[in-house]
């Protein structure tokens, strides 16, 4: 699909060449980010999470906790730091306005099941499939397996800063089911 | 309007590309808005030809790449390793072509940056409105003595993934225990700052788990320092012994580790006073911008591409854009951009965007530099460097608020407490280096 937003603002109305000028900068920063995140935040795989359509709550939150240094990252915390608090309010609402697209993934159905039945508990927030029930919580659903996976395992391991209330969730969960819980949501739609 | 209406033209304007529902009519009559070629179709000339072509459509992009199939090289020392196949780094340009890009497989012999027109040995003419130059690196092979283009198939470089990267790997294989494998760094710059380095940790640990565990991999080096430097160090001792008498040892160019000359029939690599006999050679030589690069007079004296930190158009003739490793950007010695894939895909998007602006008469947008370079040390043990810049005042700025390398353990000193680090940090990264060649495979060549 074509997002020249900030060409076809432009373009289409000079007059408004200052908007169009201040969205073609968030959009120009957004597109460093495909290399990791996938074009339009939609991940091609292997453990790099699709950011695209994650509520703009979360998005602007997670961020900006890395760039304070409140919350663990292997890697994005050295790249968030580099960004003032206002373009990653830009980021935020820029990746939130685009389709959360579930990524079709490789799952094995059994895991599949033994997943539902391990999410119980989760619905109250994340839906039955993922589908974020509430502002503050990221879209599970086809989010990449592997990231959701060693997602869970941060929020286990108390030797780094993660948020606690994940935290005491995680827990609830058996050690041996955790990859079957990301199976589960990676697989829904 | 009604909501249906309402819905179908949003999906008619959403189907059309942007630009051609904004062009004027002269456009749609068949001749193109403006033409852009690309010479190169590795990290930095595929990606600026995609963005090109998604910015604008009615913009005609033609790129010019001799190969059918690209193999990257990042990842490519795990075929050293024998942890992957040379062909699953390999790609073609049906993609590109199918998203409008014209993808002509013929080698560009010359550019007349005054008649803004190329030449290929095909025997083709193009001319253009702005052109793309990232032709990555050619090797000054008589930087040492008693090598050149042939002595490279019996020493091989392998820093262009393909056969090179296959020769060095069968060499490995053949190797006996008790061994020696060289590696000859070059002094820098260098692409892939981190390469030669990762790639002895990849030797070592091809060598401990294939019964070799008596081997040494020597890294004989022109340079007294190198990225990642305590990281390396560390995953060399925890993983396979570093330091003399270890699997892995580094000579840095105050300790004689340049070499000057080699042997090839005796596989010696010859320093200013001493001399080391290898049973495999890795010698990595001088790099300068491609040759097209240097044909057409946009390299420096030391043989790379300045650039205008704006837009990446070329200090030295207008309406040319080196971008990857070809060129040069940043602050020498210690900020300056490293040549990297990622950093070939972050400036071939700031190319991009000022060439479709100025090709629209606008100005040219914020440009944002970003690299990240991940390394694979052994099992699920990797970690990266990060690097930001901006522009001020035309020039490259690092912003030192960010960035920098993955943490390393780190004995108390001063009132400051020792540092252990969590390994769950090094399993993580080994796992987002596979997600991010995977993301940038995609957003260059898909
Ligand atoms: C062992 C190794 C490991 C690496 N690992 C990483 C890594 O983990 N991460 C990372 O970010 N980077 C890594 N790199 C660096 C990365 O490969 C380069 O920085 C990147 O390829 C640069 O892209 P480029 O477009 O400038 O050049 P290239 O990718 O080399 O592409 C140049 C293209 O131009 C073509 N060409 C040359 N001359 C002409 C001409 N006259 N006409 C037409 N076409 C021409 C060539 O055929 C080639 O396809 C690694 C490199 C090596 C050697
Ligand atoms: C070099 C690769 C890389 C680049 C470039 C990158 N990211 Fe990330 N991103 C990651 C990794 C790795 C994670 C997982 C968190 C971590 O670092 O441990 C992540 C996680 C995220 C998440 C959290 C997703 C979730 O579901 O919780 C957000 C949001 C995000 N990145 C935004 C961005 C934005 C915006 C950009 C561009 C400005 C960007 N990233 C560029 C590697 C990258
Ligand atoms: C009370 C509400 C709530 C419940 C119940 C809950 N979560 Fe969460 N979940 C959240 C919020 C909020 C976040 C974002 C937290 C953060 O910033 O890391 C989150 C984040 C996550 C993430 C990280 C996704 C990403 O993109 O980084 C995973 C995985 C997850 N939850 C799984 C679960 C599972 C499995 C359960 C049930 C065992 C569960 N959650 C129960 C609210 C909840």
């Amino acid at each position: 699909m074509h997002r020249g937003v900030w060409y076809a603002l432009a373009v289409g109305g000079l007059a408004v060449a200052g908007i169009a000028h201040a969205s073609g900068t968030i959009e120009a920063l957004a597109r460093t980010c495909n290399n990791c995140h996938g074009v339009n935040g939609v991940s091609a795989g292997d453990g790099m999470p699709s950011i695209g359509g994650l509520p703009e709550g979360y998005l602007k939150t997670v961020m900006m906790e890395w760039k304070e240094g409140k919350r663990y990252s292997a890697t994005m915390g050295r790249l968030i730091k580099g960004y003032t608090e206002e373009e990653i309010a830009g980021l935020a609402a820029y990746f939130s306005k685009l389709p959360w697209t579930p990524v079709a993934q490789k799952t094995d159905s059994k895991l599949v099941e033994r997943g539902k039945q391990a999410t119980q508990s989760c619905v109250s927030c994340h839906g039955p499939t993922g589908k974020a029930a509430m502002p503050t919580a990221p879209n599970l659903n086809g989010q990449n397996a592997k990231y959701l996976e060693m997602e869970m395992r941060k929020y286990l391991d108390d030797s780094i800063p993660m948020p606690a209330m994940m935290r005491m969730m995680a827990k609830q969960v058996k050690p041996e089911d955790l990859e079957a819980v990301a199976h589960f949501y990676a697989s829904q739609k | 309007m009604n909501p249906i209406d309402r819905r179908s033209f949003i999906k008619a304007l959403a189907a059309a590309p942007a630009a051609s529902v904004l062009a004027v009519p002269a456009h749609a009559q068949g001749k193109p808005k403006a033409r852009v070629v690309v010479i190169g179709g590795g990290f930095g000339g595929a990606t600026a030809a995609k963005y090109v072509k998604m910015l604008d459509p009615a913009i005609e992009v033609t790129m010019i790449e001799p190969n059918k199939i690209y193999t990257s090289c990042p990842l490519s020392n795990e075929v050293i390793s024998g942890h992957r196949d040379l062909a699953s780094l390999q790609v073609g340009y049906d993609k590109i072509a199918a998203r409008g890009v014209n993808v002509l497989h013929d080698l560009v012999e010359s550019v007349d940056p005054m008649k803004k027109t190329v030449r290929t040995k095909g025997g083709k003419t193009l001319s253009y409105d702005a052109l793309i130059m990232s032709p990555g690196i050619d090797f000054k092979y008589d930087s040492v003595e008693g090598y050149d283009e042939k002595v490279a198939e019996i020493l091989p470089h392998a820093y262009k993934a393909g056969p090179q990267t296959t020769l060095l790997k069968k060499q490995l294989e053949a190797m006996p225990d008790g061994g020696v494998f060289i590696i000859s760094v070059p002094p820098r710059p260098i692409r892939c700052p981190p390469g030669p380095y990762e790639r002895a940790a990849q030797v070592a640990w091809y060598c401990k788990t294939h019964g070799k565990p008596k081997a040494k991999v020597l890294i004989l080096d022109a340079n007294d320092s190198h990225s990642k430097q305590a990281l390396f160090r560390q995953a060399w001792r925890e993983l396979y012994g570093y330091g003399k008498g270890e699997m892995i040892e580094w000579v840095p160019a105050a300790e004689d580790g340049k070499v000057v000359r080699v042997d090839p029939k005796t596989r010696t690599a010859y320093t200013n006073f001493g001399e080391h006999k290898a049973d495999v050679l890795n010698l990595i030589p001088l790099h300068h911008a491609g040759h097209i690069a240097l044909k057409t007079g946009l390299a420096n004296e030391r043989g790379w591409c300045e650039v205008v930190p704006m837009t990446m158009e070329s200090a030295v003739h207008k309406d040319i854009y080196p971008v990857g490793d070809a060129c040069i950007a940043g602050e020498l010695p210690v900020y300056d951009m490293p040549k990297s894939a990622h950093m070939a895909n972050t400036q071939a998007k700031v190319a991009a965007g000022a060439i479709v602006a100025k090709i629209n008469g606008l100005p040219p947008p914020t440009p944002w530099y970003v690299n990240t370079c991940y390394s694979l040390a052994g099992e699920n043990y990797g970690f990266s460097v990060v690097h930001i810049y901006r522009v001020e005042n035309n020039k490259f700025v690092y912003i030192t608020a960010a960035g920098g390398v993955s943490p390393a353990d780190a004995p108390a000193q001063g009132d400051k407490a020792a540092v252990k680090v969590p390994r769950v940090q090094y399993a993580l990264e080994a796992q987002y280096l596979m997600g991010w060649w995977r993301n940038i495979m995609a957003d260059a060549f898909a």
